[in-house]
């Protein structure tokens, strides 16, 4: 059975599905045959004690895991396998960074296949490593450590991958692994499978890249996913945990949109900026167009006289450049721009719910508002007579669509639109 | 919707306000055309919805939000020549587009809004959990419903649709308030 497996993966009559099964029981016997072989006390000076665990490999937790040799942190270098195997390879380029920490001549055999479903987790301490035979008989003769991943994070989405594929990617890793000389060693001390932090988890991201790195033979054309350290690995929680980085990712964007939401870590009170944030523009579009109903008793926006206008100094305090941006911003364009419409307002005597609070908030929040946008108002200024970036293909194209605009619509020759 | 359109920076704003700018105008001449002496609130509402449809339209159907907002508004018989106005030559399309999804919107929202109360029946016969993580999930789970209620169309999204809508809709808010402001300051300056 111990030389079986190669040559069950490589047939390609079987299923995916079989072939994980296939690895994962004779992952499994090898961990019972080699469960007394423990080398552990060779590897004690360089890795403190702790409790097998499984979880996600990768080059970072390779360098951490290097780094933390001295620091008496051990880690269970088990790899989350996906179908393809991608690990093996990420797993081969991170040994040599193990290189660095003198553990002997112990071969790794990262071999954490199997089927996630039929595999208890808890039973994945296990200190032998599940190598395919011809690493193990080419290893086994010095101080071999068999490091027992029996990790079947079995993450992958989609199941579509070519059996083919599988074959020669299969074939390429056992060589690999025959090359690598580094090793992670760690202490299982029991069936205890102690839950580490996440620094251990890989993100789909990470994992794309790595694919892209690995071989050109595979295209994936599913989401690879890494189960965290000691977390379940059905695919019910893998599925809401890639949905889980989605939304993270997603959070992300809106931390660069959102102003002032850079010092907020928790979800809640990113939505809480986001909910204000959202909820101030809603506002500043009614009051807005409040403001153009008052200003603009005749619904005639004379775009051509406002273009006409030499004269705008209002528009640069109103648009400032990045240059100009901070003191201007603080001092003047809220107050120019509320005043007029604050004499406006009275003499029309209109509620709107226009009031103190309101021009405060404006005006506080104008100010956030607007540094942001420094790369809208570049060219922002449509009167065209901005002094700081004139945008000329911007006003010249504007003015352009008005004339068509004006001149094509229903009221014929009649430029302006009277009420 | 696509990842690459949420990046900050990717789209051209300047484009987005020519055009925004440009099917607003159109809106509102049309707004303008067809009643006569409209109140100051008519002249608000006007503006303002020939603002958001024009804003929605800008989006050419990409966006959830942009559909709702713009089959809301041509709900109303009253406006729809606006909307018409607005949408162009495309206004057939979008307009039997949006039939189908609002039945079956509805029909999604009926079903929503049952589970919604089953839920808080369960939830109100069960204890309230102490456990922190608890907590934290009912928090952000209000927040998120108060976030649906002011996306249009939010109520039918899933968490990440609604974040990536959210993203679009704050660019075309900013859009139109950037827009808005500087038509009222040079209004403003114009008539001084």
């Amino acid at each position: 059975m111990n030389r079986a497996l190669p040559e069950i993966l490589q047939c390609s009559d079987m299923t995916v599905l079989e072939r994980q099964r296939a690895r994962l029981k004779w992952q499994q016997e090898q961990f019972q045959q080699h469960q007394q072989e423990s080398y552990f006390s060779e590897l004690s000076g360089v890795f403190s004690s702790q409790t097998g665990h499984v979880q996600g490999f990768r080059q970072g937790d390779l360098m951490s895991c290097g780094g933390a040799a001295g620091g008496g942190d051990s880690v269970l270098s088990d790899v989350v396998m996906t179908r393809q195997l991608k690990p093996d390879p990420g797993l081969e380029t991170a040994w040599p960074e193990l290189g660095k920490v003198d553990m002997g001549a112990m071969g790794f055999g990262p071999c954490g296949y199997g089927n996630g479903q039929s595999f208890d987790m808890n039973q994945a301490i296990s200190r032998t490593s599940s190598c395919p035979p011809a690493v193990a008989a080419a290893e086994v003769k010095g101080n071999l450590e068999k490091m027992g991943l029996a990790v079947e994070r079995d993450s992958l989405k989609k199941r579509k991958v070519e059996k083919l594929q599988n074959s020669k990617v299969v074939a390429e890793d056992d060589s690999k692994r025959i090359k690598a000389s580094e090793e992670e060693e760690s202490k299982i001390t029991g069936p205890n499978t102690r839950k580490s932090s996440n620094n251990k988890k890989e993100t789909y991201g990470d994992t794309s890249k790595e694919n892209s790195k690995v071989s050109d033979v595979q295209k994936p054309d599913y989401i690879h996913v890494r189960a965290r350290r000691g977390q379940a690995t059905d695919s019910h929680s893998l599925a809401e945990r890639v949905r889980r980085e989605k939304i993270s990712e997603r959070m992300k964007y809106l931390q660069d949109l959102v102003p002032g939401c850079n010092k907020i870590t928790g979800k809640a009170g990113m939505l809480d900026e986001i909910i204000n944030y959202v909820q101030s523009l809603q506002r500043q579009v009614e009051f807005l167009s409040m403001k153009l109903a008052t200003v603009n008793p005749r619904l005639n926006f004379d775009i051509d006289n406002l273009y006409a206008k030499d004269v705008f100094p209002y528009c640069t305090t109103n648009f400032p450049t990045v240059g100009n941006m901070a003191q201007e911003l603080a001092n003047h364009p809220p107050y120019v721009q509320f005043n007029p419409f604050q004499q406006v307002v009275s003499g029309c005597g209109v509620e709107m719910g226009i009031n103190s609070t309101e021009m405060a908030l404006q005006r506080t929040i104008s100010a956030p508002v607007s540094i942001p946008d420094t790369s809208f108002l570049n060219t922002s200024c449509f009167t065209g007579m901005q002094q700081i970036q004139p945008s000329a293909a911007w006003d010249a194209e504007l003015q352009n669509l008005y004339n068509v605009a004006f001149t094509g619509s229903i009221e014929g020759s009649d430029l302006k639109m009277e009420m | 919707m696509p990842l690459s359109s949420l990046k900050p920076k990717m789209r051209p704003h300047s484009s987005l306000k020519q055009e925004f700018l440009k099917k607003w105008i159109m809106g509102l001449q049309r707004c303008s055309f067809s009643k006569k002496n409209m109140s100051i609130l008519e002249r608000k509402k006007a503006i303002k919805f020939s603002a958001d449809i024009a804003m929605a339209s800008a989006r050419n159907g990409t966006t959830c939000w942009s559909r709702s907002l713009i089959s809301n508004a041509s709900k109303e018989g009253s406006d729809i020549h606006v909307v018409e106005q607005i949408l162009g030559s495309e206004s057939d399309r979008p307009a039997v587009e949006n039939k189908v999804p609002t039945r079956r919107a509805s029909v999604c929202k009926k079903i929503v809004k049952r589970s919604c109360r089953i839920r808080r029946r369960r939830r109100r016969r069960k204890c309230v959990a102490s456990a922190p993580s608890s907590i934290a999930k009912h928090l952000v789970r209000k927040r998120r419903e108060v976030l649906k209620s002011l996306i249009p169309g939010g109520e039918f999204m899933n968490e990440i649709c609604l974040i990536e809508e959210t993203l679009d809709y704050i660019t075309s808010l900013r859009v139109q308030v950037d827009v808005m402001r500087s038509l009222a300051s040079a209004s403003v300056r114009a008539s001084e």
